[in-house]
């Protein structure tokens, strides 16, 4: 019994990837510092307090990685149409009574924690996509219409409900992490090519009839920020100034001038890269994404020794959700892409996003724990 | 875990797919990096700059203009510390909310704040900033000091204000300092080019010395660097937070003092003295050396409410007051001299040989020229006077004639080399030259010949002729220094910091009138001193138009005058000036120099609207002369009291009267 015991907490020990773990780990490092330095400005007394919230979300996230890994994550399979189910109901009580932020409904309050459903419903929808899709395409052909109309209908639910909102940065989110999962499954080839004529088509008119001004010009503005430097090109210009000021050492701790003297707007949040670029430059960015691309590989790995296609499906769905923000955010933050308000995956600040962030790795951590139990 | 059926080998189908996410990972990684590459090593030291103009603003700090200082070294025109409230539009977040909470500290209209702020953003652009009101009070700033965090786009700044300790007096003179206009400034700079570089919202001299002296009290302003944050609010380059080399800001270099030659205790008993008697006109008193002493115009203004943003109101009502308190009247206004212009012509007439000192003329009540009557001043005439008679009782009649024999040229010629008709050189701007006519004159100007007739207003003062006050000093001075035509001047040394004197002025005598003039002429001593005692005895004469007015111990010489605001008729002539409205009434003038022999100094005073020039100007003239006398020789009054309480036992001192002074 004894014996047993410690070679359970043995393999237990063992069995966990560590490699992924610590990558997380240095990500939240870097994340912490430089929201240290983004929340203590000179002037922004009344931002100060996010920093102890973020450590609060910080260990209820690692709380949920280790739960969710000690978990098998087959019970997700069982449960996952009710967890969308519920995540729905709440898109769609936000979008009648939620709170009103920046011009769009986003959040439920709850006092201590603004919940924002859509930021949940990336992962209810990871999980139930790859419950969908790990019954399809079992001829290895790819799929065809008839084996793509459910899950296109779950996906396009949350989609309509979320740009309603309007949030158009999750809802592309939503299409972009979905989207990567359906093609990883593999989808007919005259599909794929249809799909993209049905999107050249629609984009037009989408831009003329669904857009909103606002989203426009973020667009307009990212073709040509100097244009309109003090308003909607305000914000990429000063990003541009963060980064490319930081040169190859960057400026420091907490010496970001363009940071500390609140010229990058929403610099806990959205912009938190831009401080990270300006105060540890070169080295600290590329640091960053390649710690990033690390956690990629090693995400990869494990899908790629997953015990079953739900796993491995709920890996890469993980993958793509950090992935894609990752490379929106940055990719805005640089300058390669117009102004969406995304965030960075364990670096910004936001507890939807970093439980969300946690509890998806918590996921990949459990598939990576249940890889040697067949 | 059992009860999930799991196939071992299902997920091998996907092992093919990972390479495309691979490939995509990569991918982004590279483009990411190559980005970053471009923006931070390449275009890095660019954007740094960008981001460096984005937190340093540059401050102006301006230069404390120099000081004006009387001959004795007492403060004329000063500077004192002050602050500022100024507003950036483009930093301002709620801009309705911060006027209504500006509004009630500053003693302002919400509505006015908004409106000022949006038309200076409209006009001006959001980053040119706004002086919302300076010279606060203590109370003022502190309450704005404990708002200034929570209220983006303020900012309290310590300004100098100019002062002027003497307020209305000798504004003019003096002048005043307000803002650069725009229009001002593309003039202003064309005017300095490559001494003096102005730019909006400077404080320049508007009018007066200010002006004038633009060039060396201006100074060099000083440059200062402060990092500020988006919102606009300064941040301290000490909070260790922040890197920043601090760049060296430039200290503001402190403008040129300027040494005047005014007497600060004279010009401040013209003042009193003129102003007890609630005159309007100007005063100058001026050494016989042409150093001026002292030198006011009425109604005059506050020139310290122009150095902190005059009101609107304010400003109308000085434009706009029929008594132009703007106007330098000392050099900008000229009026017929009217009497004080005989002794000028006496000078012509002796030295021409018209008359000599000791010659009779019939001095009848009317004297009739042609068919036209002209008449003295009192109503049965003088009687027979010679020219000491003619200048102490001031008689028409007598001047007529002299007119007459002279002729229009004459007088021009003699009366011209005495300065009259012309600038004096003084160094202050918009001095009018004022008219010595002469038949050329009138038929250039005027278009037709010249009158036998206006001989005869001319010989008194009236007609074309027109000088300024400045004019008659200089010409009395003149006759006082028997024909040394003198330049005034106000601006006596330019000192730097350090006391080292880098400009001086000394008195210059133009020219000597007893050598022959380039027109032929000239002035004996002899005429002069005849001419001089005539004027002796306008001020001491028993029957001298000015003898209410003297000074224990000193012998002053002058001349009354009274210059006719329109033409009347004789009854008009005679009827009481007292009782016409003020705009109607006549000048007065009265110039005097003393002593009566060599003469130390020479004041003249136009008493406008004040209907005679013995009780509207002498007293005033008395005073400014006594004042110089008791600061400058007071044994000589203390001689003066001595002798006069002796003979007072013997004759009580008459009353003074208003008397028609033939002016």
């Amino acid at each position: 019994m004894d014996l047993s015991i410690s070679l359970e907490e043995k393999t237990l020990v063992r069995r966990l990837d560590w490699n992924i773990i610590l990558v997380i780990l240095a990500l939240n490092v870097i994340g912490l510092i430089n929201l240290y330095s983004a929340t203590h400005g000179p002037n922004s007394k009344e931002v100060e307090s996010l920093f102890i919230n973020q450590i609060v979300w910080l260990i209820s996230g690692w709380s949920i990685f280790f739960i969710s890994t000690l978990l098998d994550y087959a019970i997700v399979s069982r449960i996952c149409y009710i967890i969308y189910f519920f995540n729905l109901l709440a898109i769609l009580y936000v979008d009648f009574f939620g709170k009103i932020a920046l011009g769009a409904q986003r959040w439920i309050d709850f006092g201590f924690f603004r919940y924002q459903p859509s930021e949940t419903m990336k992962l209810a929808l990871i999980m139930l996509m790859a419950k969908v899709l790990s019954q399809r395409n079992s001829m290895g052909q790819g799929m065809g219409i008839r084996e793509l109309i459910a899950p296109l209908i779950l996906v396009l639910i949350p989609f309509a409900l979320i740009m309603k909102q309007p949030d158009l940065g999750t809802a592309m989110m939503i299409i972009a992490i979905s989207g990567s999962m359906i093609l990883f499954t593999k989808v007919k080839k005259h599909i794929i090519v249809g799909a993209i004529v049905l999107i050249s088509i629609s984009l037009p008119i989408a831009w003329e009839y669904i857009l909103h001004d606002y989203q426009k010009n973020r667009v307009l503005t990212f073709l040509s920020p100097e244009n309109d430097p003090r308003k909607t090109g305000y914000n990429a210009l000063q990003s541009r100034y963060a980064v490319g000021s930081g040169q190859f050492f960057g400026k420091g701790f907490r010496k970001g001038t363009q940071s500390q003297l609140e010229f990058l707007p929403e610099r806990h949040t959205d912009f938190i890269y831009s401080v990270l670029s300006e105060e540890h430059g070169f080295v600290g960015s590329i640091t960053t994404i390649g710690l990033f691309c690390i956690l990629f590989f090693l995400v990869l790995r494990i899908a790629y020794q997953a015990r079953d296609k739900f796993g491995a499906l709920i890996a890469v769905g993980v993958l793509s959700y950090i992935f894609w923000h990752m490379f929106v955010n940055v990719g805005m933050v640089i300058g390669l892409l117009p102004i969406v308000g995304v965030p960075l995956p364990l670096l910004s600040y936001g507890g939807s996003s970093m439980l969300t962030t946690m509890l998806g790795l918590g996921l990949i951590s459990s598939v990576s724990f249940r890889r040697y139990l067949f | 875990m059992a009860d999930y059926v799991s196939n071992p080998d299902e997920s091998k189908e996907y092992w093919g797919r990972y390479k495309y996410i691979y490939v995509l990972v990569v991918t982004t990684f590279l483009v990411f990096s190559l980005r970053l590459w471009y923006l931070q090593i390449i275009s890095g030291s660019e954007l740094r700059d960008f981001s460096e103009k984005n937190r340093i603003k540059q401050v102006k700090i301006p230069a404390p203009r120099g000081l004006l200082l009387d001959r004795h070294g007492k403060s004329l025109v000063q500077n004192l510390p002050g602050f500022e409230a100024i507003l950036t539009p483009q930093y301002i977040v709620n801009l309705d909310e911060m006027a209504v909470r500006l509004a009630p500290i500053l003693g302002m209209e919400p509505d006015k704040i908004v409106t000022r702020v949006q038309r200076s953003r409209r006009v001006n652009g959001p980053f040119a900033t706004i002086r919302l009101k300076e010279n606060l009070t203590r109370e003022e700033v502190f309450r704005l000091k404990r708002i200034n965090l929570d209220t983006p786009g303020l900012e309290i700044r310590e300004t100098i204000i100019r002062h002027y300790p003497l307020k209305q007096n000798g504004a003019q003179l003096f002048g005043y300092v307000s803002e650069i206009s725009k229009k001002q400034l593309p003039l202003l700079n064309e005017l300095y080019k490559g001494v003096l570089k102005f730019e909006q919202g400077d404080i320049i001299g508007k009018s007066g010395l200010e002006e004038n002296l633009e060039r060396e009290v201006r100074g060099q302003d000083g440059v200062s660097f402060i990092q500020v944050d988006a919102h606009g609010r300064e941040t301290s380059l000490r909070n260790p937070n922040i890197i920043g080399d601090k760049i060296t800001d430039q200290d503001a270099s402190h403008g040129n003092n300027a040494v005047l030659t005014i007497d600060r205790d004279i010009q401040e008993a013209a003042h009193k003295s003129f102003t007890d008697l609630k005159r309007i006109g100007a005063v100058v008193a001026m050494k016989s050396n042409g150093e001026i002493l002292a030198w006011l115009s009425e109604p005059s203004f506050d020139p310290n409410e122009f150095a902190t943003a005059i009101s609107s109101q304010t400003w109308s009502t000085l434009i706009n007051d029929p008594f132009k308190p703007l106007r330098n009247k000392v050099i900008q206004d000229h009026h017929s001299p009217g009497s004080t212009f005989k002794p000028l012509v006496a000078l012509a007439a002796l030295e021409e040989k018209k008359i000599t000192d000791t010659q009779m003329v019939y001095a009848p009540g009317v004297f009739y020229f042609g068919r036209r009557p002209y008449h003295d001043h009192q109503r049965g005439g003088q009687g027979y006077v010679n020219v000491y008679d003619a200048i102490e009782r001031s008689s028409n009649v007598f001047f007529y004639q002299m007119g007459i024999k002279l002729g229009i040229e004459k007088m021009h010629d003699y009366i011209s080399i005495l300065g009259v008709g012309q600038k004096t050189g003084i160094e202050l701007a918009r001095e009018v030259p004022g008219i010595m006519p002469n038949s050329a004159w009138k038929k250039q100007n005027r278009g037709e010949e010249w009158q036998e007739g206006e001989n005869l207003s001319t010989a008194i003062g009236q007609g074309f002729v027109n000088t300024t006050l400045m004019q008659m000093v200089i010409a009395y001075n003149t006759i006082g220094l028997s024909g040394k035509v003198v330049r005034p001047y106000v601006i006596q040394k330019i000192l730097d910091q350090e006391g080292k004197v880098l400009k001086e002025n000394f008195p210059q005598v133009l020219r000597d009138v007893t050598q022959v003039q380039p027109n032929g002429v000239k002035i004996s001593d002899r005429t002069f001193a005849v001419v001089r005692e005539g004027m002796r005895r306008v001020a001491n004469g028993d029957r001298g138009t000015a003898r209410f007015w003297k000074i224990p111990g000193v012998e002053m010489a002058g001349k009354t005058g009274t210059s006719q605001v329109m033409n009347f008729s004789a009854d008009q002539i005679y009827s009481n000036c007292m009782s016409k409205p003020i705009h109607m009434r006549h000048h007065g003038w009265y110039v005097a120099f003393a002593p009566a022999i060599n003469p130390e100094i020479t004041v003249g005073v136009l008493a406008e609207h004040s209907c005679h020039g013995n009780t509207g100007a002498a007293p005033i003239v008395r005073d400014v002369i006594q004042a110089y006398f008791q600061k400058y020789h007071p044994e000589v009054i203390e001689e003066g009291l001595k002798a006069m309480k002796t003979k007072k036992a013997k004759a009580p001192v008459p009353e003074p009267v208003p008397l028609l002074d033939g002016e």
